[in-house]
């Protein structure tokens, strides 16, 4: 018996160390110059990005990126920061445009202008840097757009021409959309007329749609105003009163993905989601799925999300260099079209837009090209360091508050503008 | 009692030992209380706002919002893994393979990562994927999933928390359980004591220590909860399950608040101060009584 | 006696309930282990995969360096057993046998440290390590638990029921102090010490929130961090994997479980 146990304890260490040893041989490769890329994408996405990675470092030899998964957006950045000021930061990372404002003005962000290539790399531009943010005084080049989004409106093609109905164009068509897409039997649901995560995006998109603008000029949070109510409002109708849109249960990026799981699975007829899914919802969906451009109420709008490529000021030189090479080559067409084509976030460079429209690829996915063309409806997140704060803290509690406890959603939205203008 | 035989034999036999919980623990709580006196965000440099984020924690109504959950949470945690362990306790308590094996099982989960213990459980509490969850939907319990309802969820929390530590208190209610002298309970029966009483007048009294141990240790264990929130709610929803440990990690690292974190922090160390001395009159009270 | 017959009967049903209610979730997580992604998105809650599908550990092996995970956890939790051992020994010595002043004190402080919790003392504590340049270290993970305040009191209480003529009897021969300590009262507090190496060991094996806080870096990542990290939220559910990842956490603690079980049942009972 103690025989076995320690021939089993052996070979145990032996399988712990080996692997241990294997992957310390992968990590420091001749002499390359190794630089730290963090990332948060799960799934689909981490896949193709390991894979780019893994081309750009076969592609040539002085540089080697390692690319370490630290968890969702969120905890990424929470990471980020930590490590900022343990002086432990990777070179390069990617963090929501949200955030973009804040860590520049705090000092922690390399810009970029001065960087061979950095004024010609050919962005579009409602995806760049330039155009994501309301115009401000010139701030310097500090991310680059990489995987870039919209919301758009899936839905389920077989449900939909069962039910003969035509894509919403409006909130109203939504709201009848929805009641002819529920199914109910004895007061039970069984497919949702539309899902939604009760999420920041979400809620700018309609804001937005109801006429509002996330801060005035000033920096002052508006939150909307009246806007803002409304675009609450039409999520507590449509999930108290038409009872015909789901909240999808779970936090943050949790509540995403069971949205798709319920798309998925037959549950919800139409979502709100991101691009990014595009070709994971096509992949496993036994139904065809289309996509639509998000319905529209006092005009169209929506905001664009995703994240940005940023470099930290405080790595060494020689690693901003490399780092810089690696930003660079995933900035060129080539690149961009294999992670927008492989993902469904949207190409980042012009160039590689203009072919893929040549080459006949928006022919043949019609639904790649939704989130390309709402794009002239895309609204500028102001360039206000407190952005990232109103989003996590002040708005996204309240939003799941008005729709789950069915708060009044004035109220709500005071409060949140009470504690976005706090100063301590 | 011994006389040292060097002066300084104490303190060096204590010096790493003080040392690093000074350095790791006491220090650090001091360091909290000065930087709740600044609004700082880690990045940038810190600004001095004097008791300006005590004052917004307690008059927002955070702290009492976060200690009431806390608080509701510890009592079903507490309460039900030591009614639950009592009771396993009792079932157990004979010699045989079958019951070793229950105890085993029981005490299993004790011994798994917190981690394994909520992702497995979120799985099962699916509303839509999971075995509980579903099973759960059809009984009419939580419809709209145990976890993602603000109503139910820290209570769905705490359900998994009783799982996970009823078999500590098992096995301590166990040990204090065979610590009593059989012969008390045969002169019991010989006075025709049935088992009822038997528990009144003899098991319940001379579990009363193993009962304050138990109770303490899992209060203690509930207000430190923090992975199986962070990994199966992340506060949520709506804040329903932002216990304090959540809450001041939440402030520092996805609000940017070193400041109001620091604050929290004191607020906590003050509640658990308040804590310990309820543990150590239970202590006490239980030892006296033995 | 016919009754008692059947109470017994009862008792037994209801203790195999419980044997279920335990050991099922853990049943469930290893055959979801081995259910490919459409059994878990076609079929949840049928029981068994539709075939016996290693894709799911494939994955995990894949996405993460499993062994160097592993052997990360496994020293960090080593090491801070064996150094809570060496320190708790002298420590609880001088608060139990020792006369001098400020002992009180001592022991209060020792005592206040049992209550304050890692969670509460991480951002002062990851900012002193990161002037100092320890963010990522193995250092980071083991020092700040290196002095166990409970191990502390342990070791303490268990000296108090050992008598001082012992001690005055090894002075005598001419024993030094650490001798004492390490080579004639650690031997008689082996069962304490080991249950104190036990728990400690297991607690640290399976801590998230240190890790979690502690280490941005792939080198010193440890496994309950990474198979959390394995839901990895995004495009869809990946339960099978979640689970594969957890079987591979929780085997080796349910192994050690297993090895010392008697032990540990004794040590858990035993801090009362």
């Amino acid at each position: 018996m103690t025989l076995q146990r320690r021939a089993l304890l052996q070979s145990l260490t032996a399988a712990v160390f080996g692997s241990a040893l294997g992957c310390s041989r992968d990590a420091d490769r001749g002499s390359a110059q190794s630089v730290a890329l963090w990332f948060s994408y799960g799934g689909k996405n981490r896949e193709v990005l390991e894979r780019m990675v893994h081309r750009y470092n076969q592609s040539q030899q002085g540089i080697r990126v390692l690319a370490t998964f630290q968890g969702d957006y969120f905890e990424a950045l929470a990471k980020l920061r930590t490590a900022i000021v343990a002086r432990s930061a990777p070179v390069m990372s990617h963090v929501v445009g949200e955030v973009v404002p804040y860590l520049h003005e705090a000092g922690v962000l390399e810009p970029l202008d001065a960087y061979p290539d950095a004024q010609n790399l050919g962005l579009v531009p409602a995806l760049a840097q330039v155009g994501t943010y309301t115009p401000t005084e010139p701030k310097p080049l500090v991310a680059l757009p990489f995987n870039r989004s919209t919301p758009i409106l899936y839905w389920n093609g077989a449900m939909l021409e069962r039910a003969r109905l035509s894509v919403p164009e409006s909130w109203d068509e939504l709201r009848e959309a929805a009641k002819a897409l529920t199914v109910r039997s004895n007061d039970r649901v069984s497919t949702w007329g539309l899902e939604c995560p009760i999420s920041w995006w979400f809620w700018v998109a309609l804001m937005g749609q109801a006429g509002g603008e996330v801060m005035g000029a000033d920096g002052y949070p508006l939150l909307g105003e009246e806007a803002g109510v409304e675009a609450l409002q039409l999520w507590q109708r449509m999930v108290h009163e038409d009872k015909t849109m789901r909240p999808p249960p779970g936090r943050d990026y949790n509540a995403w993905q069971v949205t798709n799981q319920d798309f998925l699975a037959g549950r919800a007829a139409m979502i709100y989601t991101s691009t990014a899914f595009l070709r994971y919802l096509e992949e496993h969906a036994t139904f065809p799925v289309r996509a639509a451009p998000l319905p529209g109420f006092r005009r169209r709008a929506v905001p664009t999300g995703g994240t940005f490529f940023v470099m930290m000021k405080s790595a060494p030189d020689h690693e901003k260099q490399a780092a810089w090479d690696f930003l660079r080559w995933m900035m060129q067409p080539e690149q961009t079209i294999e992670w927008a084509t492989s993902t469904g976030y949207m190409p980042v460079a012009s160039d590689a837009v203009a072919r893929l429209e040549r080459e006949g690829f928006y022919q043949k996915s019609p639904n790649d090209r939704v989130a390309m063309d709402q794009l002239k409806y895309a609204m500028p997140w102001p360039w206000a360091e407190s952005l990232f704060r109103v989003q996590r803290e002040c708005v996204d509690p309240r939003l799941e508050e008005a729709v789950l406890n069915r708060q009044d959603a004035r109220s709500l939205l005071n409060e949140a503008r009470k504690q976005a203008l706090e100063d301590t | 009692m011994l006389r040292p035989r060097h002066r300084l034999h104490p303190y060096l036999f204590l010096a790493p030992t003080l040392g690093i919980l000074g350095t790791f623990f006491l220090f650090p709580l001091g360091l909290a209380a000065y930087r709740s006196l600044y609004r700082w965000d880690l990045l940038t440099p810190p600004r001095f706002v004097g008791l300006a984020h005590y004052e917004r924690l307690f008059s927002s109504g955070e702290i009492l919002r976060t200690l009431t959950i806390t608080l509701s949470y510890a009592a079903v945690v507490v309460s039900g893994s030591m009614f639950l362990g009592l009771l396993l306790a009792l079932a157990v308590n004979r010699k045989g393979k079958f019951v070793a094996f229950v105890r085993s099982c029981v005490f299993s989960a004790y011994v798994v990562s917190w981690v394994s213990v909520a992702l497995l459980w979120m799985w099962l509490l699916d509303a839509d994927a999971g075995l509980v969850g579903r099973a759960c939907k059809a009984l009419g319990i939580g419809e709209a999933g145990l976890l993602t309802s603000p109503s139910t969820a820290i209570y769905a929390l705490a359900g998994v928390t009783i799982w996970k530590i009823t078999g500590f208190s098992m096995v301590v209610f166990l040990a204090g359980r065979q610590d009593i002298p059989e012969d008390l309970y045969e002169a019991a029966s010989l006075d025709g004591a049935g088992p009822l009483a038997r528990f009144v007048h003899i098991t319940w009294p001379c579990l009363r220590p193993t009962t304050a141990f138990v109770g303490t240790t899992s209060l203690i264990v509930s207000f430190q909860a923090f992975d199986i929130v962070r990994v199966m709610t992340q506060g949520g929803p709506t804040h329903s399950t932002t216990v304090f440990v959540y809450a001041i990690y939440e402030h520092v690292l996805l609000n940017l608040r070193a400041g109001r974190a620091s604050a929290m922090v004191v607020v906590f160390f003050g509640v658990l101060l308040l804590l310990t001395l309820v543990q150590l009159w239970a202590w006490r009270m239980g030892r006296r009584s033995r | 006696m016919k009754q008692k017959g059947l109470a017994r009967y009862l008792l037994n049903a209801v203790l195999l309930i419980v044997a279920v209610a335990w050991l099922g979730p853990y049943l469930w997580m290893v055959l979801g282990s081995f259910k490919s992604l459409k059994d878990i998105m076609n079929a949840p809650l049928a029981p068994l995969p539709s075939a016996f599908h290693g894709e799911a550990y494939a994955e995990v092996f894949r996405s993460i360096p499993v062994g160097r995970y592993l052997l990360n956890t496994t020293v960090m939790a080593l090491s801070i057993a064996a150094l809570q051992i060496m320190l708790v020994l002298p420590a609880g010595y001088a608060l139990a046998k020792l006369r001098f002043v400020g002992r009180g004190a001592a022991f209060l402080t020792v005592m206040a440290c049992l209550l304050i919790p890692a969670q509460v003392t991480f951002v002062p504590v990851f900012l002193m390590l990161a002037q100092v340049k320890l963010v990522n270290t193995m250092t980071a993970l083991v020092l700040p638990f290196g002095a166990s305040a409970l191990g502390t009191f342990m070791v303490r209480q268990a000296l108090l029921a050992i008598p001082d003529e012992l001690i005055e009897a090894a002075r005598l021969d001419g024993a030094s102090e650490l001798t004492i300590v390490y080579r004639i009262l650690a031997p008689m507090l082996a069962p304490t010490l080991a249950s104190l190496f036990l728990l400690s060991f297991v607690f640290h094996w399976n801590d998230y929130f240190w890790p979690l806080v502690m280490t941005t870096d792939e080198s010193v990542r440890t496994m309950p961090l990474a198979v959390a990290l394995l839901r990895e939220q995004g495009t869809g559910v990946r339960w099978h994997i979640v689970m594969a990842g957890n079987v591979i956490l929780s085997a080796p603690a349910l192994f050690v479980f297993a090895m010392t079980q008697k032990h540990l049942l004794r040590a858990v009972a035993a801090r009362r």
